[in-house]
């Protein structure tokens, strides 16, 4: 009896004709489509844009050079070079992020003990030349200088799930 | 036997174990892993850290498994509920004052702490008192303290009192006062001191000079071979991004067991030195210029080609470094005989080659190293042991310890940080003078009568009771044997002392061996760099001239390999002959001020951590490595320069693709047999000459060690470099 | 006196009839453009979406950007490519399916040529198009365009047998080869009852089905076949001869719904005929009936295109050989048998 309904229901396509009907259906569906650039979408704080670096309130940089983020890192996108400073603290010489291998998924900042790489909600960012692509310690520096205030309120947003 | 052993029970698992052994060593032994931190297999037993805490049947407490002898029907549970509580207990204790700072911790990733805090850690701390910190003490250049790290194994403190034989660190204080110090800031200068590194199962004690420049997980290891001494240690290079970023021991029971010496650690810190040679040079009117591959070689061979033309194929001298890899003998052996001439040598710091025609096929230690430590009674002759090879001189303290009657033969006392049996210096006379009295003791005491040969050189010489009783307990019952060190290999009676110890090596039945310079004065011997053998030992048909002669009888033409004028060789005048000669190439890692005042052509090498080769270590043990940096800049491993040398040289059989074919061709060559080691005794007329010994300090013993920023650092390093200055302004 | 009169007779009709291909040509390319601007909208409303609406008021304009753009792109010829097929190929595949519509009955007594084999013309041409792929595949010299090529080849022979048996079918129920003649054959009192689509429907499923086959749509685009071969046999052109092949598999698109509404839905026949008076609105028959049809097809090719995933290559295989081709030679003796026993109101 079975196999009847099946043949039946391969020969007049039934089950086809329930896909064109659902399709059909959402034809007529609400649309979702935002207009960017004069809409956008809410943002979590959680966001993960563009990489940032973050200093202490004294100024002095986060980053003590532990490498958890270039160990952690799934696409490679980290490069770290690391020596003893002047004042004899554990500090990088080079901390580059290459904006093409990075997938944004965000592990550089979990597995950061002193929260000194985060990644800031800012999406919307170009590169005009090659090379542009790596963010060096500097650039990642600055980008923490400019937004701290926006960095520090959505990771206190976030903190009480932590 | 079988009442020696006593049978227990582990988790369960009927083991067998031999009556005394601690648990610890019956479960390694077994692959039960039992956890610790102090207990470590080459030191003694403190127990102090508490890690190993194992149920034991009918005990009331858990027991420390590295201090509770084996007994009979015993039965032990390593991970029953109470061992294991106990080991999270002890491990909470353990952690209540670690800073718990793994992230800037260069031991993150490789420590030992870590590893356990990981199955036995609380997540969360139950202290909330403050932590201690304590003082970071001043080792000196080779480790870096972080002692409010240290958990207190003692560890570094069994080594220097067990090991090394000078107590260097101890413990002050009690409880959580404790502290590890040293003595009244002394800095650690032991030729071992390294070790500690190693040693340290948390981050306390650190290598200075690769502080915070990489971690564990993102070098790779590549196992390799110490290239600054005889014994031939080995190493594994950690290498990131291809560039070395340091050293640690590779456990070899028949050689350095786990240890390795300072000079084999730190040495690798001077591959990135700025001397390093980066681009092949010439000269061109008296002015160096960078250039080419192609122009560099074209350049050295139409140098040597020139002079072999103009003034035939004895005009040219190629001297080597006992260091080079056996590749790298073996070439240099094929390119002068191609060449036709046998003026070849790697004996750079020798001076009298008079008895050269009864070398043994390579310099011999004459046994295993690791039979060192079961000898009875030794005799080192002009040798500063702990400088010349710190391996060895352990493996002589090991003997010493267990009983065994160690004397020195030597124009200086040096300080043993064993019992020494007999020192014989200066005062009493030159060292053939001291060796001919032995052996005229010696034939006094054994009976057997003198050879012919010696009886010149001990005619006249007076022995005393010290004599009699150390020719009496080499001839002892037991295992005994004569080192003749490197600086009786220096000296300039070296032919002498030889036959001298081979006479009383034969008389008192000890063996009779050798250390030799660099790390592959052996291989450089099989492959033939002798004026006056081929590769495999068979003799010249014509003997070409040894460093001294083609020194003193300047040659038009040089090729150097791996050395450098100014500190390698010990015959004076060798800058001048250099520098009158046509042309001078040289296949170097290092351009120092010397090179570029002498050479004409300078071709980059890489040193050892770039190139793959062989050393063979004063036993005759082969040991190959694989390169394990990026060579740096241009620089290529000589092998494939002296291959393509060869090459544009036009001669037969330079072909090779590989180090291994280059290695493989001369083992067939050398046949499957051992090489004979032992010395077939001298045939010439032994005098008792007043010797002359040069000294060469031990961190200057080659060109990367000269130039390694720590090791020059050290007490022992600055100490040579004030000597070095003294002289300079003397001269 | 108007230009066309000065001209003589023979000349005159040559102009007219160049003057209905031109209006025919152009009017079938702007509805190529709108297909595309249609189908992205079509798909995006079913995925939620609303589609291009940024060039032009609510993406009018957008196939011209397209086009635009395409024109100024260059054309890449692969160095080791034969450049002369290379080049003829998507000409080769145009052709076809723009001559196919010589013979379509537009309108009540307009096709641009009254052939009596006007369907025998349509089955060559159509099959004619397969010749541009395979040439494509062949002359970019690039494995996967083959592949792509090779699979289009065998589907293309594959569906033509079952769309041929088809077609068999309705000339048996109309009896003729003209495709005027054919619509005309569907006239009758019962309106859209009266239409080949319900004594043949079978024939009418499986028609446009290898419709959807022969045209290379979805589900049936192996040929393309982007996530194993790239993009098939066009994987290596670029700019205008690109944009030809997307102007060629349109342009059949359109052709085979026009064909489908000509052969099953009575082409501009009205479906209220003999319903409503023969000359009111909605009883008349016209251009716009035939449009509409041709329209509703098409928009099940995007229908489908946006439901269907890919079927694999050798189930198409299965279905084309070992269903529709039974399938129909078994309606073709039921038709034998309804035609013989005078069924009404069809074949009465």
């Amino acid at each position: 009896m079975l196999a009847v309904r099946n043949i039946f229901k391969t020969f007049f396509l039934v089950e086809l004709l329930k896909g064109l009907r659902l399709t059909f259906r959402n034809l007529f569906a609400p649309k979702i489509t935002i207009q960017y650039p004069e809409e956008k979408t809410p943002q979590s704080p959680r966001f993960r844009g563009l990489h940032a670096q973050r200093r202490y309130a004294n100024g002095e940089e986060r980053c003590i050079a532990c490498k958890l983020c270039e160990a952690v890192c799934p696409a490679l996108a980290i490069t770290i070079e690391s020596d003893v400073a002047d004042d004899g603290t554990r500090r990088t010489t080079r901390y580059d992020i290459d904006l093409f291998k990075c997938i944004y998924c965000g592990f550089c900042e979990e597995a950061c003990p002193v929260d000194a790489i985060v990644e800031t909600r800012i999406h919307e960012y170009h590169m005009e030349m090659r090379g542009e692509n790596i963010m060096t310690k500097d650039k990642l520096l600055a980008i923490g200088d400019k937004y701290e205030a926006m960095i520090a309120a959505d990771k206190a947003a976030d903190a009480r799930y932590r | 036997m079988s009442d020696d052993l006593v049978n227990i029970e582990v988790n369960g698992v009927a083991m067998q174990a031999r009556r005394g052994q601690m648990l610890i060593e019956v479960t390694d032994a077994n692959e039960v892993y039992v956890p610790r931190f102090c207990y470590h297999e080459k030191l003694s037993i403190a127990a102090n850290c508490r890690m190993c805490l194992v149920e034991v049947e009918k005990a009331p407490k858990p027991l420390p498994a590295c201090a509770t002898p084996v007994t009979e029907g015993m039965k032990v549970f390593t991970k029953s509920a109470r061992a294991i509580s106990a080991q999270k207990a002890t491990m909470e204790f353990l952690l209540l004052n670690h800073p718990l700072d793994c992230p800037i911790c260069d031991q993150g990733g490789e420590c030992e702490l870590q590893d356990l805090s990981l199955g036995y850690g609380s997540d969360i701390s139950r202290y909330s008192e403050r932590k201690r910190v304590v003082k970071d003490k001043n080792l000196g250049a080779l480790v870096s303290t972080d002692m409010t790290r240290c958990i207190h194994c003692t560890r570094c403190v069994r080594f220097g009192e067990e090991i090394q034989g000078m107590p260097q660190l101890g413990t002050v204080g009690r409880g959580d006062r404790m502290q590890i110090s040293t003595y009244i800031e002394r800095s650690v200068d032991h030729e071992l001191s390294g070790n500690i590194i190693d040693l340290c199962p948390v981050g306390a004690l650190n290598n200075k000079p690769y502080r915070f420049s990489a971690r564990a997980w993102e070098m790779t290891e590549h196992a390799s071979v110490a290239a600054h001494d005889c014994v031939g240690s080995n190493l594994y290079f950690h290498v990131q991004n291809g560039r070395v970023k340091r050293v640690v021991p590779r456990s070899n029971e028949d050689v350095n067991e786990s240890w390795l010496s300072d000079r084999d650690r730190f040495s690798c810190y001077a591959i990135e030195h700025e001397d390093r040679l980066l681009r092949p040079r010439i000269k061109v009117e008296g002015e160096w210029r960078d250039c080419e591959w192609s122009e560099a070689l074209e350049r050295a061979s139409t140098l040597m080609q020139e002079s072999i033309k103009s003034k035939g194929a004895d005009s040219l001298g190629i001297l080597a470094s006992p260091s080079s890899t056996l590749e790298e003998a073996s070439l240099l052996a094929k390119l002068a005989d191609g060449l036709g001439t046998a003026n070849i040598d790697h004996r750079l710091r020798m001076l009298d080659f008079r008895d050269q025609a009864a070398d043994p096929q390579f310099p011999s230690l004459g046994r295993r190293i690791a039979q060192v430590e079961t000898l009875k009674a030794v005799l080192v002759v002009g040798s500063r042991l702990r400088q010349e090879a710190p391996i060895l001189a352990h493996r002589l303290r090991k003997a010493a310890l267990l009983g065994a009657s160690v004397s020195f033969l030597c124009p200086q006392r040096y300080e043993y940080l064993f019992p020494v049996t007999a020192y014989l210096d200066r005062e009493g006379g030159s060292m053939t003078q001291q060796l001919s009295a032995l052996v005229a003791a010696a034939a006094e005491v054994t009976g057997k009568p003198l050879p012919e040969k010696v009886h010149t050189a001990i005619a006249g010489v007076k022995f005393g009771d010290l004599h009699r009783s150390l020719v009496a307990s080499l001839a002892e019952e037991g295992e005994s044997a004569i080192f003749l060190g490197l600086q009786a290999n220096r000296d300039a009676a070296w032919a002498d002392l030889r036959a001298l110890a081979g006479v009383l090596a034969q008389m008192t039945g000890a063996s009779l061996g050798t250390l030799s310079e660099g790390a592959n004065s052996a291989g450089a011997s099989l492959a033939g760099v002798l004026p006056h053998r081929v590769a495999g030992g068979a003799d010249r048909s014509k003997t070409g001239l040894n460093t001294v002669q083609m020194l003193q009888e300047p040659r038009s033409a040089y090729l150097l390999a791996n050395l450098e004028p100014w500190a390698d060789l010990v015959v004076a005048g060798a800058m001048e002959a250099f520098k009158a000669a046509d042309s001078v190439v040289a296949l170097a890692a290092y351009a120092g001020s010397d090179l570029l005042e002498c050479a004409d052509v300078l071709l980059p090498v890489g040193t050892v951590a770039e190139t793959s080769g062989t050393f063979v270590n004063v036993e005759g043990r082969w040991q190959s490595f694989a390169g394990a940096a990026r060579p740096l800049g241009e620089s290529r491993p000589a092998w494939k320069v002296l291959r393509v040398l060869g090459n544009l040289l036009g001669l037969e059989g330079f072909d090779y693709d590989s180090s291994e074919q280059i290695r493989d061709e001369l083992h067939g060559t050398l046949g499957a047999g051992e090489a004979s080691s032992s010395y077939a005794g001298g045939h010439f007329p032994i005098t008792a000459a007043e010797d002359h010994a040069v000294e060469v300090a031990m961190y200057a013993v080659d060109g990367m060690v000269r130039r390694s920023l720590p090791l020059q650092q050290t007490g022992e390093g600055r100490a040579e470099q004030s000597a070095a200055r003294d002289s300079a302004v003397a001269g | 006196m108007s230009f066309s009169d000065s001209l003589p007779p023979q000349l005159h009709v040559v102009a007219i009839t160049l003057a209905q291909i031109l209006a025919v040509t152009v009017v079938l390319i702007l509805c190529v453009a709108y297909l595309t601007l249609a189908e992205r909208k079509v798909i995006g409303y079913i995925q939620n979406r609303i589609g291009p609406n940024r060039v032009g008021p609510k993406g009018l304009l957008q196939p011209f950007a397209d086009v635009l753009k395409l024109l100024l792109k260059e054309v890449v010829v692969p160095a080791n490519a034969d450049r002369f097929l290379f080049i003829i190929a998507p000409v080769l595949s145009i052709t076809p399916a723009l001559a196919a519509w010589a013979v379509m009955p537009l309108f009540p007594g307009f096709i641009l040529a009254n052939i009596n084999a006007g369907l025998l013309y349509v089955l060559a041409l159509t099959s004619l198009g397969v010749y541009g792929v395979i040439l494509a595949g062949w002359a970019s010299n690039s494995k996967y365009a083959f592949l792509g090529a090779m699979r289009s080849a065998a589907q293309i022979v594959a569906y033509e047998i079952a769309m041929g048996f088809a077609l068999v079918a309705v000339v048996m129920a109309s009896g003729s080869l003209n495709l005027g003649e054919i619509v005309q054959a569907q006239a009758g009192g019962a309106g859209l009852l009266n239409w080949f689509w319900l004594p043949l429907f079978p024939l009418f499923i499986v028609y446009f089905i290898s419709g959807l086959a022969e045209t290379n749509r979805a589900p049936f685009d192996v040929a393309e076949g982007e996530s194993e071969i790239v993009a098939g046999f066009h994987v290596e052109y670029s700019g205008v001869s690109f944009a030809v092949f997307f102007l060629a598999e349109y342009a059949n698109m359109i052709l085979i719904s026009a064909l489908t509404a000509v052969f099953f839905l009575g082409g501009w026949l009205s479906p209220f005929q003999g319903w409503f008076a023969a000359d009111s609105l909605l009883g008349a028959p016209g251009f716009f009936w035939f449009a509409l049809k041709t329209a509703f097809f098409l928009f099940c090719f995007l229908w489908f295109r946006a439901t269907f995933p890919r079927y694999r290559y050798d189930q198409i295989m299965r279905l084309g050989w070992k269903v529709f081709i039974p399938v129909t030679i078994v309606w073709i003796f039921v038709l034998g048998a309804m035609i013989a026993f005078k069924l009404p109101p069809w074949f009465a």
